[in-house]
C-alpha cells in the first residue's frame, strides 16, 4: 500500500491484481483498488489483460496419457484386481 | 497440452467421483480407464513440478498410480478423489526430486525473492507527479479482433510461456488455470499455504501476460 | 435507504458488469446479493461518496435488506434502481472542468517546485469526471503534505456535486 495508506498507485494494482481477482483482499484494500480502477483507464486495461490470460491458458490442455503408459495401468489395475 | 475441455460443476465431479470409486472397487476396467485419462495429465504437471525432466516425471506419475491402486480401498472420501491422487504423485515427485536435487545444478532452481510483475520503469518515478501511475497506458486487448486471443500461434506462444516457468509457478497456473482446481484443492493438494499459492498463481500470470503483450503487442 | 450508484453507459455494473434492471417508468426490478466476508452485496454511494466512484450514468438507488456503511460505500442486500438522475449527464462536463480549473488553481498557487503536477491535467480531461477528481484532490494532498487534504478537497468536490445534482439526503 502506498505510504499514507490512503492510495493504490499503479505500479501497486499490478502486484495485488491477483489478490483482488481471488477475492482475498481485505475490505479496505480491496475498496482503494477498486476507487483506483474507477478512475484509471491504464489499469482497468491491465486487469483486462491478466483476464484475458487466464482465459487464453485455461484453453490448453494438460497431455494426454502416452499410449504405453496407459498399457502399463490396464496391467497394473487387472493385477490389483485379481489379488486378494 | 491440447484444447480445453470444460469444467464439470462441483457437484457433478462429487457425484461422478462417487460413482467412480464404487465402480473401481467393483473391478470395472473401463472406470479406472477414465479415471486415468481424467488425472494423468494434472498428475504430470503435479509431477513437473517437482522433478527435472518429463521422462522421470512419467515414471513418477505411473509410481503414484501403483500408490492409488494399493490405497483405493483404504480411501475414505475426506477430500476428493482429486486431491487425494494429486497428493500421492506430489509426494512421490517430492522424494524424488530432493534426491536428484544434489545433481541439478543451481542455475536451474526457481529464484526465490522479488520479482515485478512490470517493469518499474513503466510506472512514474519518486520525483515525477503522481508517482507509481502508469507513464503510458499498455494497450486495451478487449479492442482487438475477436480472433486475436484465439488464434494457433497465440496458443503455440502461451504454451511456451507456461512451459518456461519455474516449476512452482508452472504447477500452480497448470492445476488452477488449465486443470480448474480451486485455491484450496491446490493448497490441500501440494500443501502449501493460501499466500504461498497465491504469490506462485501471480508470478506465473505474470509473465505469461508479459509474454503475450509482447506477442500482441509486437 | 435512498443511495446512488453510477452504472456504465449500456446500464452494467462497473466492476462486475451485472446487468442492473433499469427503470424506465417507476423503480426497475429488486436485486438480491448476499453479503459475505469477501463484501460483495449491493454497492452503492452516500452524495459524499459520489466523487470516488463518478462513473458515466448515476442512477438513484433503494437499499433495503441488511445495510452496511463503510468510509466510502454502503452495502446492502437488496437494492432497485429507483430512477436516473439524468442532471449528471449534463453536469458531468461541468464538474470535469471544475476540477482541473481547481488543480490549476492550487498550483499555480503553491510552491513552484510542485509545478510540474499541472502537466497531466489537461490531457486528463477526455478520461473524465473520475481521473480529474482523483487529480485535483491527489496535488491538493501533495502541495499540503497530508491527508487530511486530499479528503479535504473530496468533500468540496461532493458538495460541488450534492447541490447542483439536487440530491436529497445529507452529506
Amino acid at each position: 500500500m502506498a505510504e499514507r495508506g490512503l492510495h493504490v498507485t499503479c505500479s501497486e494494482v499490478v502486484e495485488l491484481v491477483t489478490e483482488y481477482l481471488e477475492r482475498a483482499l481485505p475490505a479496505e484494500e480491496a475498496t482503494r483498488f477498486e476507487e483506483h480502477l474507477n478512475f484509471c483507464d491504464g489499469c482497468i486495461v491491465y486487469v483486462e489483460q491478466i483476464r484475458a490470460t487466464v482465459g487464453t491458458v485455461g484453453r490448453l490442455h494438460e497431455d494426454d496419457v502416452p499410449p504405453h503408459a496407459k498399457e502399463q495401468l490396464m496391467a497394473a489395475f487387472r493385477d490389483w484386481r485379481r489379488s486378494p | 497440452m491440447t484444447h480445453a475441455r470444460t469444467q464439470p460443476s462441483i457437484d457433478t465431479r462429487a457425484a461422478d467421483e462417487a460413482e467412480l470409486l464404487a465402480r473401481l472397487r467393483d473391478g470395472d476396467e473401463r472406470a479406472f480407464e477414465m479415471l486415468v485419462d481424467r488425472h494423468y495429465g494434472t498428475m504430470l504437471a503435479v509431477a513437473r513440478g517437482y522433478v527435472k525432466s518429463r521422462a522421470v516425471a512419467e515414471e513418477v506419475v505411473q509410481e503414484a498410480w501403483l500408490g492409488v491402486l494399493k490405497g483405493l480401498d483404504r480411501f475414505e472420501g475426506r477430500s476428493s478423489l482429486r486431491t487425494w491422487i494429486i497428493r500421492i504423485v506430489a509426494n512421490i515427485a517430492q522424494t524424488r526430486g530432493a534426491r536428484e536435487a544434489r545433481s541439478v545444478p543451481l542455475s536451474s532452481l526457481a529464484p526465490e525473492g522479488e520479482e515485478a510483475a512490470v517493469d518499474p520503469d513503466r510506472f512514474r518515478g519518486r520525483d515525477d507527479a503522481f508517482p507509481g501511475h502508469w507513464r503510458a497506458y499498455p494497450s486495451d486487448w478487449r479492442a482487438l479482433p475477436e480472433h486475436a486471443l484465439l488464434g494457433r500461434e497465440t496458443l503455440a506462444l502461451v504454451m511456451a510461456a507456461v512451459s518456461e516457468l519455474p516449476p512452482a509457478q508452472r504447477q500452480v497456473i497448470v492445476l488452477r488455470d488449465i486443470s480448474g482446481l480451486s485455491s484450496e484443492e491446490v493448497c490441500e493438494a501440494l500443501d502449501i499455504s493460501g499466500g504461498n499459492q497465491r504469490v506462485l498463481l501471480h508470478r506465473a500470470r505474470s509473465r505469461v501476460r508479459s509474454a503475450l503483450e509482447a506477442h500482441v503487442d509486437g | 435507504m435512498i443511495a446512488y450508484k453510477f452504472l456504465r453507459a449500456d446500464g452494467g455494473s462497473v466492476f462486475t458488469g451485472f446487468a442492473w434492471p433499469l427503470p424506465p417508468a417507476g423503480p426497475g426490478a429488486w436485486v438480491e446479493a448476499p453479503l459475505d466476508p469477501c463484501r460483495s452485496g449491493i454497492h452503492a454511494c452516500r452524495p459524499g461518496d459520489l466523487p470516488y466512484w463518478a462513473g458515466r450514468v448515476l442512477y438513484e438507488i433503494e437499499l433495503d435488506g441488511e445495510v452496511r456503511e463503510e468510509p466510502r460505500k454502503v452495502l446492502a442486500t437488496r437494492g432497485r434502481l429507483v430512477r436516473r438522475v439524468s442532471a449528471w449527464d449534463e453536469l458531468r462536463d461541468a464538474y470535469t472542468r471544475m476540477c482541473a480549473d481547481r488543480a490549476h488553481e492550487l498550483v499555480a498557487a503553491a510552491d513552484p517546485a510542485f509545478a510540474h503536477w499541472d502537466s497531466v491535467v489537461e490531457p486528463s480531461l477526455p478520461e473524465g469526471p473520475a481521473l480529474l477528481g482523483f487529480v485535483a484532490a491527489r496535488i491538493a494532498e501533495e502541495i499540503e503534505g497530508r491527508a487530511a487534504a486530499y479528503e479535504a478537497e473530496r468533500a468540496r468536490q461532493a458538495e460541488w456535486l450534492t447541490e447542483r445534482l439536487g440530491l436529497g439526503a445529507q452529506l
